[in-house]
């Protein structure tokens, strides 16, 4: 901006007013991508996930290797050495193939959690807070019957019953983040159906279904998708945490906690080991957090106008 | 030593100036025409940089000539710190890092005996540094000379609960013990009986290795009356009834003679032993200290992380370390702080392959035997051992005396012929990259303990498994349900890890008909391994013994009833601040009667 154009005699609090007043006419997407171009974090999450993303898809398609293929005469190779772009490890697999594939499984677990734990959630939370009374208390007592449950215990008795495995931290973590997803939204839930909008809702006749669907869900899809995000991150950690003990991915199916894991014991010989899966987890984690913070400003309106000063 | 041909001196030259392995250097002199016995023996005069050699010393006067306690190459090798000129000091706590969750602590119904075992108890004889039996409970002991009785003089004692000991309880002990699982490596004993102050072992046949299962863990003795009060122990159901199972002998009580006495046992955690003030002193000759144990208390603390074993030595949270991971063994040499004690160790890794539940994936010799040339040992014990170690192709480590290099025909590294043998066997390449055979893919659950070198043997078997088109899911679990699981109708493969002072009697137990379904997980029923077996344990004599071994390997590397991969050795490593703990090739564990800590 400079002095020459019109807007340079606003005031500062009329140039964000205006800039307020604009924002309630321009869709969603748009000011999603306006935002993300503004926030920086948010940017760099993208950014960050996208990378993170091209190489759990993309990398093994690149690198094309077989991650379980063993070469004895080239074990522990630092990064950069001969034929190994990030290194070996113990048994002379190739960590660059390894990680991609460690990603690719990460990222789907993760993914796949969370939706499943987004879509149960949201019905159960919705359900519970509408309907209020006995299904209320039933509902929200089971809930929080799992939430009590910490997600360590929760993996190690779904490893007891259906053993060690993907598919026992896939329930763990997708039962635990349920029951977190449910309990906000059951939360939120309550809180709408004391609103007007709802109360007249109910007064015109509209059904339950149809109140649900036409004006509790997209006004709760947004902190949901929020809460997703974060529990996006959440799975992710869980998987290698999970993995990292010996719950989760099973040998020779490369994860990043597994490849933690495996590489702590040669620390003092060739670090790489852990340090190329150990970044590569923050570099997941990180850009899922950037991308939910970001999230979060976009669909919160109260904390874009706290960001822009209009509300303090 | 008589002089060698040229050939041969050829050969040794070779092996002393490193340019052979110790396998090559078997193979070359097998070639040459010497037999294995020999070859152990020549071996054995060349250690030069190789752990130092010994032959077996002369067996005491009381002892009888046996085969018990295995020749070997490897004697201890040590980068040891002289030992201190000054006198040992009474007190402290020896604090001992160990690889492996603690066992309980009783000789008769653990399924491991760990070094708590040598603290804790007393054998009837051991075996001296120099490979002898010698007294240990007993005072004295001989053998006829039709070698069908055993006779073994025993005062009578007192035990941790000061409660007495005679010879009538500790034949009494060996009877009850005969119920354990671990019984029948010494099956050629019939019975015991007592003859005033002495035991006496009735043999069914003179047996050459009669003294070699006495020396282990599992005969340590106990007090048998504390044992079954404890126990509730009748003869009716033996060891399986509900009283033994519930029983808390070996876990809370404990009742022995040995210099240490029982205090705690966490699973997961630690055991620990305090000196027992009462110890009448030991009967074995080579110990220095003939009294009571110069340390108050020791605490043996499980580190099963790999990594972090060789760091809490360092950090002086441990003063004694049983097994560091092989990656470390280079750093801890070179720490002026510490001795590493380095020797062969009667072990192995093998996989065993279940033909009763699977015979349509292990049922016929050809795909077990395409499956094993999958696999490059050599490569294996280079990587994953750093070389401490060495590739099995037959069950026996390479440095035990008996050990056979014949087996090393068999089951070479040979994808061609892995193939060629799973072709053979009607396995045919699936599009998958998985073979199929009537409709069936060779694919299998490989379980493994949930231990890292473990896990990475197991993994790399399978890696190697897959070159030729055979799947196996490598399966992690903790040990209790691999012992749990083994066996069963849903286990086809598994890892496991053997360690016993003599091979050949503990790996009966894994292939013998007699022992189906467990510990011969693999169910096999071979009569050429069963008729060696039984050579073994009617082997009266020094070269019936020799045959009986060497069939033996030969019939295990030939129709593969478990599937060997590699040998580590043996790792003990200590602050140079601990003195008297000394870990020789013939025992699995150090005794603590000698050892002290500098104040």
């Amino acid at each position: 901006m400079t002095a020459s154009t019109p807007e340079s005699y606003l005031s500062e609090w009329d140039r964000r007013l205006l800039e307020f007043e604009e924002s309630r006419h321009i869709s969603v997407f748009r000011r999603g991508m306006r935002n993300l171009v503004r926030n920086r974090l948010l940017l760099s999450g993208v950014i960050l996930g996208l990378l993170v993303v091209g190489a759990g898809v993309l990398g093994p398609v690149i690198a094309g290797g077989d991650y379980e293929l063993i070469n004895f005469s080239n074990i522990h190779a630092a990064p950069f050495s001969e034929d190994a772009l990030l290194g070996t490890d113990h048994l002379g697999r190739d960590t660059a193939t390894r990680l991609f594939v460690a990603i690719r499984v990460s990222l789907a677990v993760a993914v796949g959690v969370t939706g499943l734990a987004l879509v149960a959630g949201l019905a159960i939370g919705t359900v519970a807070g509408f309907r209020g009374g006995w299904t209320d208390r039933s509902l929200s007592g089971v809930m929080d019957f799992i939430w009590g449950f910490p997600l360590i215990l929760v993996a190690v008795l779904f490893a007891g019953g259906l053993g060690e495995g993907l598919l026992s931290v896939i329930l763990a973590v997708g039962l635990v983040n349920m029951a977190a997803i449910a309990r906000v939204v059951r939360g939120e839930v309550l809180s709408l159906s004391e609103r007007e909008f709802i109360e007249a809702a109910r007064a015109g006749g509209l059904s339950n279904w149809r109140i649900i669907r036409k004006h509790l869900l997209p006004n709760i899809l947004a902190p949901a998708l929020v809460l997703a995000s974060y529990y996006v991150a959440v799975a992710i950690i869980a998987e290698a945490a999970l993995s990292f003990i010996g719950l989760g991915a099973q040998p020779p199916l490369p994860s990043l906690g597994q490849m933690v894991a495996e590489g702590r014991n040669f620390l003092q010989l060739n670090h790489w080991e852990t340090t190329v899966p150990g970044l590569a987890l923050v570099a997941m984690v990180l850009s899922v957090s950037l991308i939910g913070d970001g999230l979060r400003d976009v669909f919160d309106p109260r904390l874009r106008h706290e960001a822009k000063g209009l509300e303090s | 030593m008589k002089e060698n041909s040229p050939e041969i001196q050829s050969i040794l030259e070779e092996y002393q100036q490193r340019k052979l392995s110790r396998r090559q250097f078997l193979k070359k002199v097998g070639a040459a025409g010497v037999g294995a016995t020999a070859a152990a023996a020549l071996l054995a005069s060349c250690g030069s940089d190789e752990p130092a050699a010994t032959t077996a010393a002369p067996a005491t006067t009381a002892a009888p000539a046996t085969t018990a306690a295995p020749a070997t190459t490897a004697a201890p090798a040590t980068t040891a710190a002289p030992e201190t000129a000054m006198g040992p000091s009474r007190g402290g706590t020896l604090r001992e890092g160990y690889n492996r969750d603690v066992s309980k602590h009783d000789p008769i119904t653990t399924n491991w005996y760990d070094p708590a075992f040598f603290a804790i108890y007393e054998a009837i004889v051991t075996v001296s540094p120099d490979g002898d039996f010698v007294p240990q409970y007993c005072t004295d002991f001989s053998v006829s000379g039709d070698g069908l009785e055993y006779r073994f003089t025993v005062e009578d004692r007192q035990s941790h609960s000061g409660n007495a000991i005679t010879a009538a309880d500790v034949a009494e002990f060996y009877r009850i013990q005969k119920f354990s699982f671990i019984a029948s490596l010494a099956s050629p004993i019939s019975h015991y009986e007592v003859d005033g102050n002495q035991v006496v072992a009735k043999m069914n046949n003179a047996w050459v290795g009669t003294l070699g299962p006495l020396a282990t863990g599992y005969w340590r003795i106990a007090n048998i009356n504390t044992w079954k009060d404890v126990g509730g122990y009748d003869d009716e159901t033996g060891l399986a009834g509900e009283s033994v199972v519930a029983s808390v002998y070996g876990t809370e009580v404990v009742d022995a003679t040995g210099p240490f006495k029982h205090t705690e046992w966490v699973p997961g955690s630690h055991s620990y032993v305090e000196r027992w003030d009462d110890y009448p002193g030991s009967n074995v000759p080579y110990f220095e200290n003939k009294g009571t144990a110069h340390l108050d208390a020791i605490r043996w603390t499980v580190i099963t992380e790999a990594g972090q074993r060789a760091t809490q030595l360092e950090n002086g949270d441990i003063d004694t370390l049983l097994n560091p991971a092989h990656q470390d063994l280079a750093r801890l040499q070179e720490n002026p702080d510490l001795t590493v004690y380095q020797h062969a160790e009667w072990s192995g890794y093998f996989m065993f392959m279940n033909r009763e539940h699977f015979p349509e994936l292990f049922g016929d010799v050809e795909t077990r035997r395409g499956l094993s040339h999958a696999v490059d040992r050599e490569g294996m014990a280079q990587a994953l051992l750093f070389g401490n170690g060495a590739a099995t192709y037959g069950p026996f480590p390479t440095t035990d005396r008996y050990y056979d290099p014949a087996v090393e025909q068999h089951n070479n590294y040979d994808v061609a012929e892995a193939n060629r043998l799973l072709d053979a066997a009607g396995w045919s390449m699936g599009s998958d990259g998985v073979r199929e055979r009537d409709g069936v893919p060779l694919q299998f659950e490989f379980m493994v303990e949930n231990e890292s070198l473990q896990t990475a043997i197991a993994t790399a078997a399978a890696a190697q498994f897959s070159q030729v088109g055979a799947q196996a899911d490598v399966n992690v679990v903790d040990r209790a349900v691999w012992f749990e699981r083994a066996g069963g109708p849903e286990v086809p493969a598994g890892l496991f890890m053997w360690l016993w002072p003599i091979p050949i009697d503990v790996l009966t137990l894994f292939c013998a008909s007699y022992t189906v379904p467990s510990p011969n997980w693999s169910h096999a029923n071979e009569p050429r391994i069963d008729q060696a077996i039984a050579d073994w344990q009617s082997a009266g004599t020094e070269e019936a013994a020799a045959k009986a071994q060497s069939d033996f390997q030969l019939a295990w590397a030939e129709t593969l009833p478990n599937m060997s991969f590699i040998n580590q050795n043996s790792t003990f490593v200590k602050n140079n601040r601990v003195h008297g703990w000394s870990p020789h090739v013939w025992l699995l564990y150090p005794y603590y009667n000698d050892t002290w800590i500098e104040a």
